[in-house]
């Protein structure tokens, strides 16, 4: 008992050498089967057959077919790669569903393909979180929900800067966003998009966060804060793009605003009234 | 216990092991899957000692930590303290009727949920009414219903 009692004061290395460990011999088949499900959804068809057919069958593919869904998503994947160039890496999500695992992935990209610690995560339709550690050839990353998560921002215009954060919910599912910190003389209309404003030197500039969903807080007569609705939501995701590129570049270009659609992704957690 | 009922108790608990990781990480079901790793644990616990229940309980909990970076640990000291828990149990209670049963794996599992709240840390620790009170709840009862049927099906329980 004295021993798990110490396990949570392991040194950071130490956690990474034991959990290293075991995702490499006990759990690499458990790991290998959840790649190989995703790998094989993706290749169920050829991708341009896929696209052929997803045209004339978006009728009946909008509300039943996975397959399709899938498909989409990965064209939207597939652009926003295009329009980015090599500085995005795609990758496939894995998300281990045990116990204090609510807020981190896995992604199949690592070191070797030049991901890095700390790079951004998005998504087509905007950000998703940040790599935590690098492996060779994995990554294990967190997404927005984490509850340190903290991203400066600004509205698309360029006219308000704040931080966004996460505020936690009654319970997880029920997990906001809120823009803190925004000039009180400046009244934000709702739907107006947020991106991240490349301070802080982590997440480039221009990524879609989310858009304003009404006023959260005054504090005095200074400061203003605002309910968000996430751009991303973390749990449908299932392909992602990692940066690899740390030169502090505007990705505004890579979202242009027909792009920022928050409907299948980011309506379901709707701020709290 | 018998050698052959010792033998058919650990590939019942390997298996359940497997089924556990297959549903949960293989297969990414999540709460969907039963928590088959608590319910192996707190059936092994009954038939073994203290010292075998808590090093059964680490390695499970050690196992599932690797997957949880954000909380590492949280999960070893769970399952230990339900592993040992599970075994001073066979000196507290004698027999195992339904009722216990039911019970035994309803409390193990709602102890195993209870301690790793208590143990994941302040920044990751959601609400006590939600993630213990109504998530736990249904997880134990979850797993107090996959235990019963998986003694009934294994012949598990002394009264079958």
């Amino acid at each position: 008992m004295l021993l798990a009692l110490s396990t949570p004061y392991f040194s950071q290395s130490a956690q990474q050498d034991v959990a290293l460990t075991l995702q490499a011999t006990v759990l690499r088949p458990f790991i290998s089967t959840q790649e190989r499900l995703a790998e094989s959804r993706i290749r169920a068809q050829p991708i341009d057959r896929l696209q052929a057919q997803l045209d004339s069958m978006i009728e009946v593919s909008a509300t039943r077919s996975v397959l399709a869904d899938e498909n989409r998503r990965l064209r939207e994947l597939l652009g926003l790669s295009e329009r980015a160039g090599p500085r995005l890496l795609p990758a496939t999500v894995l998300r281990p569903g045990t116990p204090g695992s609510e807020s981190m992935f896995l992604v199949d990209v690592g070191g070797d393909d030049g991901v890095r610690e700390g790079a951004p995560v998005l998504s087509a339709h905007g950000l998703v979180g940040k790599i935590r550690e690098v492996r060779p050839r994995s990554a294990v990353g967190m997404d927005w929900t984490y509850p340190d998560f903290r991203v400066s921002a600004m509205l698309a215009d360029g006219s308000a800067f704040g931080i966004v954060e996460n505020v936690r919910g009654a319970f997880r599912e029920a997990d906001r966003l809120m823009l803190n910190g925004t000039p009180y003389h400046e009244t934000v209309p709702e739907g107006v998009l947020v991106v991240t404003s490349g301070l802080g030197g982590i997440y480039p500039r221009g990524i879609p966060v989310g858009t304003i969903a009404g006023t959260a807080e005054v504090q005095g007569q200074w400061l203003k804060s605002y309910w968000l609705r996430p751009a991303v939501e973390p749990g449908s995701v299932t392909h992602v793009l990692v940066e690899t590129a740390a030169d502090g570049a505007d990705l505004s270009s890579l979202f242009p605003s027909d792009s920022v659609s928050l409907g299948e992704e980011g309506a379901d957690r709707a701020p709290e009234p | 216990m018998s050698a052959a009922r010792r033998w058919g108790l650990w590939v019942l608990v390997a298996g359940l092991f497997l089924a556990h990781f297959v549903l949960h990480v293989g297969l990414g079901l999540g709460r969907g899957a039963p928590d088959f790793l608590t319910i192996a644990l707190l059936l092994v616990s009954r038939e073994v000692g203290v010292g075998t229940a808590a090093a059964v309980g680490f390695a499970f909990g050690l196992v599932e930590d690797a997957l949880s970076v954000l909380a590492f640990g949280a999960n070893t000291v769970a399952m230990t303290a339900v592993g040992i828990a599970g075994a001073y149990t066979r000196g507290l209670f004698v027999g195992d009727s339904k009722l216990f049963v039911v019970s035994y794996f309803f409390a193990g599992k709602w102890m195993r949920d209870f301690v790793h709240w208590v143990m994941v840390g302040n920044e990751l620790r959601q609400g006590f009414w939600d993630q213990v009170m109504v998530q736990g709840m249904i997880g134990a009862f979850y797993a107090a219903v996959v235990g019963v049927v998986l003694v009934a099906l294994f012949g598990q329980s002394r009264e079958a």
